[in-house]
């Protein structure tokens, strides 16, 4: 109480002074600041390999705007969506125009985390205010941490982790293949899965990599048909996750062998809906989860909104949303100091749809609730990702690792 | 053993795939000596067709007719107005006009299906599996390689030993004659895209089990259907079975024994391939109008 009484003294006097000096010369800057519209810049993949992921995320964003009516701490918003198509050169470009030419006082958004890395030294030049809201490449939680760039979503390790304890414990000791894109997010999850199981004690058998796009994975499921693993590891997402499931199927090993993945790989709008009963049984560990306490009403709004289950990105544009209004509306409205902005949002945890979010104020990363989702038959017949475990407040090692 | 019979299942069944891309795409090439990268798009929409029809309940059966005829009309409507003006002039025209295309057919088929990936519902006859040496392989990949020979085969057979292959060829090499013998070289052209476009279609819907239906699945196919007609040869219909069955074993064997390196092998293959044979696999005196 002590230290807020002089914040909101020295606001009560600038709108006193503001209201008093607008009639007689114009509404001084702090003012015209608070009634401007609060411009957020989201960039997202609307084209390329990520489409379907983009334009969840958009509908996330608009749906979490829609019902604050337009508006943040009494600021009315203006959204400006900008495509990427999932190419690192094209989200430093959207990224530059948004800052230079749209002059937004907030960006947001990325899906791809190699477009993540990419943006990262143009918003850090910029001193802009940035929430990434999916890109989960782990050195943004490390090396390549930036002031004002906050990430209210996880890290790829934080998935592979918590896989590789789950494993260890309820899976097996031995017996274990990994089966991965091969691509940097694809080579993190796999690669942080497998330290972690081995570090508990796990042997890992055959390792298996397929290349982003792989259209056949026949190949790959006899070379596992053949080699008789208790369980696999994987992470693909999007097309590959679809088709990879389905081969599973077709191939007989679904439900034969075990399989645990990172949450794309069962994600629930993305690919369970796609895939439909192939998913049955796959477990998963994600920082979201539509039947997650905290997700209850948000999944029951989306589900009425867009006629599906939400999966992770509907989900992180959102919870994007959610952070961005937990950052104005802490700091009233006035984005100007934006040192006052992080402390703000470093002071305490945002309740948001993936559960509490306190961000880690080495790195400005999300420490999050892990949840280990596996995929039951829900009501109406529907797979549905349902919480079987949860890890709490999981923490990206971060610049010191 | 067994493990081996199974893998050169896989090869062969990716091959069949392979070439199913690849045949429409082949038989306006090498007819018509007109590139045409809408072909994608043909197969992408073949394989909503598919999805959709395969999920309607309607005879399952009857979903791959449907993808050739949807395919078949988007074709024939094609040809009549922007296609037809292009067959004199240089390939790169044809290349722009048709890229050009294909960029408004993947926003049109967004607009009109959606962003999500559809996976197509297999029928329940073809769901099944046969155990080689107890290593499982799925009856719909048996299907698409039997399906696939018999279209390879049909092809073949009414270009290369029927009059009215025989006369799309002469239209080929000299138009001026064969109108000359009263017959209209038009319509023949109309027909060998129609019907370049309905393979096209009948693939998307065959593939659809496979490689499911989504924005984007029409460039990958395109690149694949190069892929495969280029290192065949362009003009010959032969190259382009031969192709997709050596690329076929080529990326399945590579992704059997070095996983990591798979794309880089089926790559690497076609371009020795084109610096030792610059005409494809084989070769044959293509006009260049």
């Amino acid at each position: 109480m002590t230290e807020r009484f002089p914040l909101s003294r020295r606001n009560f006097l600038a709108t006193a002074g503001a209201t008093a000096l607008s009639g007689a010369i114009g509404a001084p800057a702090l003012a015209q600041s608070a009634n401007r519209p609060l411009k957020i810049g989201l960039v997202t993949s609307l084209s390329g390999p990520f489409t379907a992921l983009g334009e969840s995320m958009r509908a996330g964003m608009q749906m979490f705007l829609a019902e604050n009516g337009g508006k943040l701490a009494g600021r009315a918003v203006e959204l400006i969506v900008e495509d990427d198509q999932a190419k690192p050169d094209e989200g430093v470009r959207k990224f530059r125009k948004l800052l230079g030419q749209d002059n937004v006082d907030i960006v947001s958004g990325v899906i791809s985390s190699a477009v993540a890395l990419a943006v990262r030294d143009v918003v850090t030049e910029a001193k802009a205010l940035t929430f990434i809201s999916a890109g989960s490449a782990n050195d943004l939680a490390r090396k390549a941490a930036s002031p004002f760039v906050f990430r209210p979503t996880k890290t790829n390790w934080m998935l592979g982790h918590t896989a590789g304890l789950w494993a260890y414990e309820k899976l097996g000791k031995t017996g274990c293949m990994t089966i991965g894109a091969d691509y940097a997010a694809g080579r993190e999850y796999i690669g942080d899965f497998v330290a972690t199981y081995q570090q508990q004690g796990g042997k890992v058998g055959k390792q298996l990599w397929a290349p982003l796009g792989t259209t056949d994975f026949g190949p790959l499921l006899t070379t596992i048909a053949a080699e008789k693993p208790e369980f696999i590891y994987s992470f693909f997402a999007g097309s590959d996750a679809v088709r990879f499931l389905r081969q599973m199927r077709e191939y007989r090993l679904s439900g034969k062998v075990k399989l645990i993945g990172g949450g794309a790989l069962f994600d629930q709008e993305d690919v369970v809906s796609a895939v439909k009963e192939a998913a049955l049984g796959g477990l998963n560990t994600c920082n979201q989860s539509p039947t997650a306490p905290s997700s209850a009403t948000f999944t029951k709004a989306y589900q009425a909104a867009r006629n599906v289950m939400p999966g992770e990105m509907g989900t992180a544009g959102y919870v994007t949303g959610q952070v961005i209004k937990a950052a104005v509306e802490r700091v009233e409205g006035d984005l100007s100091n934006k040192e006052k902005v992080k402390e703000a949002l470093l002071a305490k945890e945002v309740e948001t749809v993936f559960g509490p979010m306190p961000f880690d104020p080495r790195n400005n990363q999300a420490i999050l609730d892990i949840y280990v989702n596996e995929i039951k038959e829900g009501t109406g017949g529907i797979p549905v990702n349902q919480v079987i475990h949860t890890y709490k407040a999981v923490r990206d090692p971060g610049p010191v690792a | 053993m067994g493990f081996y019979a199974v893998q050169s299942l896989n090869a062969l069944s990716f091959s069949m795939l392979l070439l199913l891309t690849g045949l429409g795409l082949s038989v306006v090439l090498n007819l018509m000596n007109f590139v045409n990268l809408t072909h994608g798009s043909f197969f992408l929409l073949g394989a909503y067709v598919g999805v959709y029809w395969l999920a309607s309940g309607a005879p399952w059966w009857l979903a791959f007719p449907v993808a050739f005829v949807a395919a078949g009309l988007a074709g024939f409507l094609l040809e009549r107005f922007p296609f037809r003006q292009f067959y004199a002039r240089t390939h790169l025209m044809q290349v722009l006009l048709t890229y050009g295309l294909s960029v408004i057919f993947a926003d049109l088929m967004r607009w009109g299906f959606g962003a999500q990936i559809l996976s197509a519902e297999i029928p329940e006859a073809l769901r099944g599996v046969v155990f080689i040496m107890d290593m499982p392989f799925p009856i719909y990949r048996l299907f698409i390689i039997g399906f696939g020979a018999a279209l390879a085969f049909a092809l073949w057979f009414v270009i290369d030993r029927t009059i009215w292959g025989a006369v799309v060829r002469a239209c080929v090499t000299d138009r001026g004659f064969v109108e000359t013998l009263g017959l209209d070289t038009r319509r023949i052209f109309t027909a060998v895209l129609v019907i370049s476009a309905g393979l096209g279609g009948i693939s998307g819907a065959l593939g659809a089990g496979i490689l499911s239906a989504y924005p984007g699945l029409d460039e990958e196919v395109l690149i694949l259907a190069l892929i495969v007609v280029v290192a065949g040869g362009l003009g010959t219909f032969r190259g382009t079975v031969l192709s997709a069955l050596l690329l076929g074993f080529a990326m399945t064997f590579s992704k059997v024994w070095v996983p990591e390196f798979s794309n880089v092998v089926a790559l690497a293959i076609m371009a020795a391939l084109l610096v030792a044979l610059p005409e494809g696999l084989v070769a044959r005196k293509v006009r260049q109008v």
